[in-house]
């Protein structure tokens, strides 16, 4: 089994108590009322004031402007979140998804100035990375939001869409082109900073699940940016380096997608735990049967589990992990719903009740297969890798 | 944290198996299967490693360079051919029976027999329910003189007394075959072990089929993509058909969970860990999926060319399945797992009840 050094156990066990307390019953709520929790929810705030999710992560070298971040133990507790509600997980005040896109891209002074902001404890705060378009979901190489260079400072126009927790966030990554024809050459990552004109929120969806935080659409008209503001500063951009940022984002947040699935089918597995050892006859066949089938699932989940801490482990050690972040990716959201369904033939009918977690979970979990790339996306990338498959096939 | 990265030891044993099977053993893998056997002066490499010892102890005489040792080797050597190693590996997949058995001395009798290649061993796991009394198929050679028996919670060892009869397998050619009725052998020794470890028996067979699983499923693999790449349909190169590139994708991503899943399990018996059977049995069926749908693919892929001999891909298929019916083949394995399934912790946390789950 892997090992567990003390200090991430013990952030692992704050975490647990923080999820029995709070996250699970957010998320309950917030499926019910079909909205995120507002941002001054008191445990954002608890989240705020300790600097992070965990206490124990406060004056870590880890910091979130640190580039000698904790890549493994930070995907484990994003398992652990997830375990709880991986939607409250996903709305946690924090750089979210924009985090490994500055620490990816971003200078230096861009990782101070616009992380900084995250070491001031007095209230929550929000970052984002917004990417998908109304024409580009899973091709991000056809964005159209066009970034045009005006004097010293950046013009922005275009559309975005499934943009988690961008309605809140103080600051939004934004990928834009500076010409189509350019293909993935012409991608830039720019920073948008909230009540900057033309920046405008245009709709919170409505979801069939993963309620517990907001996926925005927002619009770019005109949006008028400092130089500072293009990620790397252009110098990065040279060849296809924009858009291989881009990719290094997602092979570090396809591997964290996995280690959320993990913590779903987790979840899933310990609910029908509890229906066996409650439930059921303490013999026979029917017990057996459900205990196979729980064992099944430990085994898709503890592969996927290794799966993502290798691809995370060979991004720690300066290793490409292009082929086994989608490895994971690819492997784990069937496996999760396959966990989550086998779960629910354990409970039976009484699986169907939405005042019980499983229904919940088998419209959370789906999302696993859409976000960061499909599993037809996955196949892609991999088929590039192992068979050099055409990209205009 | 888990550092995924093999040791430079592990890292010389990995490259020093890859030469032997690419130089000794890929160039002759028929010859050897029609032969029955693989060369002796292959098995003398091998023994020098030494293979059979690599995973026991050192009051066994072994050389204690544990279970991942073990499975990185076997993964290699699979990769080039994995049809004699029934026969070349002893005690191989018995040697978890060998570790448990409370007499050391009849076990190290058994090992003797083993190292000096006077005599083989064959590992079987019987269902009490069924209670078949035979081996239905062993390696033939050197000659089966033991047959290690796991039945629920009993380890029964069997000296072979008559002649075996010759048997013709699906797989492992090259580690000839017999089978040998339970009636014609002498039970030389019966032992009650701890649930946990009459578990851990069947496991360590289970992992050593695993290991050479995930040897085969690469191969697969590799071979697949080498042969798609190569030939065109339809105005492109097979595997550039979108459905044809996107199950390659799955086999593979299938072959490298399993290939982790196999080296974790092992690394947890190297360090001791409790459940360590457990997860070596989740590995074992880890594997037959991933091997069973690479192999299967790797036919597919070929077309006709899977189908006959001048590829390897039928042969992959046949050894996929034959290790698929090994050890209690998978209603034990599952049975094994069920078994122990509530008892196992998460890495991350406990199991139900105390997770203060909502219903």
């Amino acid at each position: 089994m892997i090992e567990i050094d003390v200090r991430t156990q013990e952030m692992l066990e704050e975490l647990r108590d923080l999820g029995a307390r709070y996250i699970r019953d957010m998320g309950l709520e917030a499926d019910r009322t079909a909205m995120p929790p507002p941002t001054e929810h008191p445990f954002y705030l608890i989240c705020a004031r300790q600097g992070g999710l965990v206490s124990r992560m406060v004056g870590e070298d880890e910091g979130p402007t640190a580039l000698d971040w904790k890549p493994v133990r930070n995907f484990l507790l994003g398992e652990e979140a997830a375990y709880w509600d991986r939607g409250v997980a996903l709305s946690l005040p924090g750089p979210g998804l924009g985090g490994p896109a500055l620490r990816n891209t971003g200078t230096p002074e861009q990782r101070q100035r616009f992380l900084e902001i995250f070491t001031d404890h007095s209230k929550a705060r929000w970052g984002a990375m917004a990417m998908t378009e109304p024409e580009a979901g899973s091709d991000v190489a056809r964005i159209q939001t066009r970034a045009r260079k005006d004097g010293d400072e950046w013009v922005l126009n275009g559309r975005k869409m499934f943009c988690s927790n961008s309605a809140r966030a103080e600051w939004v990554v934004v990928w834009a082109t500076i010409d189509p024809d350019l293909g993935r050459g012409g991608h830039r990552a720019f920073v948008v900073e909230r009540g900057t004109p033309g920046f405008e929120i245009l709709k919170v969806e409505h979801k069939m699940g993963s309620r517990g935080y907001e996926t925005a659409s927002f619009a770019l008209d005109d949006v008028r940016l400092p130089g500072d503001n293009l990620l790397g500063g252009e110098a990065f951009y040279e060849s296809r380096k924009g858009f291989k940022a881009s990719m290094a984002t997602f092979n570090m947040t396809r591997p964290l997608h996995t280690a959320h699935g993990v913590g779903m089918g987790r979840a899933a597995h310990d609910f029908a735990m509890d229906i066996v050892r409650s439930d059921y006859p303490a013999h026979g066949r029917r017990k057996d049967q459900a205990l196979e089938r729980l064992a099944r699932i430990r085994r898709g989940l503890h592969t996927a589990r290794l799966m993502y801490l290798n691809a995370v482990w060979l991004a720690k050690n300066g290793h490409d992990n292009v082929l086994e972040a989608s490895y994971a990716k690819l492997y784990s959201p069937p496996m999760v719903l396959r966990a989550v369904t086998t779960a629910l033939d354990i409970c039976g009918e009484a699986g169907v009740r939405n005042d019980r977690m499983l229904e919940k979970l088998y419209r959370d979990v789906k999302i696993l297969d859409i976000g960061e790339g499909t599993q037809q996306v996955q196949r892609l990338v991999v088929s590039r890798r192992l068979v050099d498959f055409p990209r205009d096939a | 944290m888990r550092d995924f990265a093999l040791s430079p030891e592990l890292e010389e044993l990995q490259g020093a198996a890859t030469r032997l099977a690419t130089e000794e053993l890929a160039p002759r893998v028929r010859e050897s299967e029609a032969a029955g056997r693989w060369p002796d002066h292959v098995l003398d490499i091998l023994d020098g490693f030494p293979l059979g010892d690599l995973d026991l102890s050192g009051d066994l005489g072994g050389a204690e360079a544990g279970l991942l040792a073990k499975v990185i080797m076997l993964e290699a050597l699979a990769e080039a051919d994995a049809s004699g190693l029934y026969a070349a590996d002893r005690p191989g997949p018995a040697a978890g029976a060998v570790t448990m058995c409370p007499d050391r001395d009849l076990a190290m009798t058994v090992l003797e027999d083993c190292r000096s290649r006077a005599a083989t061993c064959a590992f079987t796991v019987v269902d009490p329910e069924l209670a078949w009394p035979e081996l239905a198929w062993g390696p033939g050679w050197p000659d089966l003189k033991w047959i290690w028996v796991s039945e629920a919670d009993q380890l029964r060892l069997l000296e072979v007394t008559d002649t075996p009869t010759d048997v013709v397998a699906l797989a492992f050619q090259a580690s000839g075959g017999v089978g040998v009725a339970f009636e014609s052998t002498v039970e030389r020794g019966s032992w009650t072990l701890s649930p946990h470890q009459a578990i851990e028996v069947r496991a360590r067979a289970r992992l050593w089929g695993a290991a050479i699983m995930v040897g085969i499923g690469q191969a697969a693999i590799d071979e697949t993509i080498e042969y798609t790449t190569d030939r065109v349909v339809f105005g492109k190169p097979v595997a550039h058909h979108q459905a044809n590139a996107f199950d390659l994708a799955a086999a593979a991503a299938g072959v490298h969970g399993a290939r982790l899943v196999v080296r974790d399990a092992a690394a947890s018996f190297d360090r001791g860990e409790p459940h360590a059977a457990f997860w070596a049995t989740q590995a074992w069926l880890e594997s037959v999926d991933a091997a069973f749908d690479a192999t299967n693919l790797g036919i597919q892929l070929l077309g006709g060319h899977g189908f006959i001999v001048d590829h390897l891909a039928e042969k992959r298929f046949r050894e996929a399945r034959h290790l698929a019916m090994a050890a209690g083949a998978r209603d034990a394995a599952d049975a094994d797992v069920a078994a122990q399934v509530a008892e196992v912790d998460d890495l991350l946390g406990s199991l139900g009840s105390e997770t203060g789950g909502v219903r």
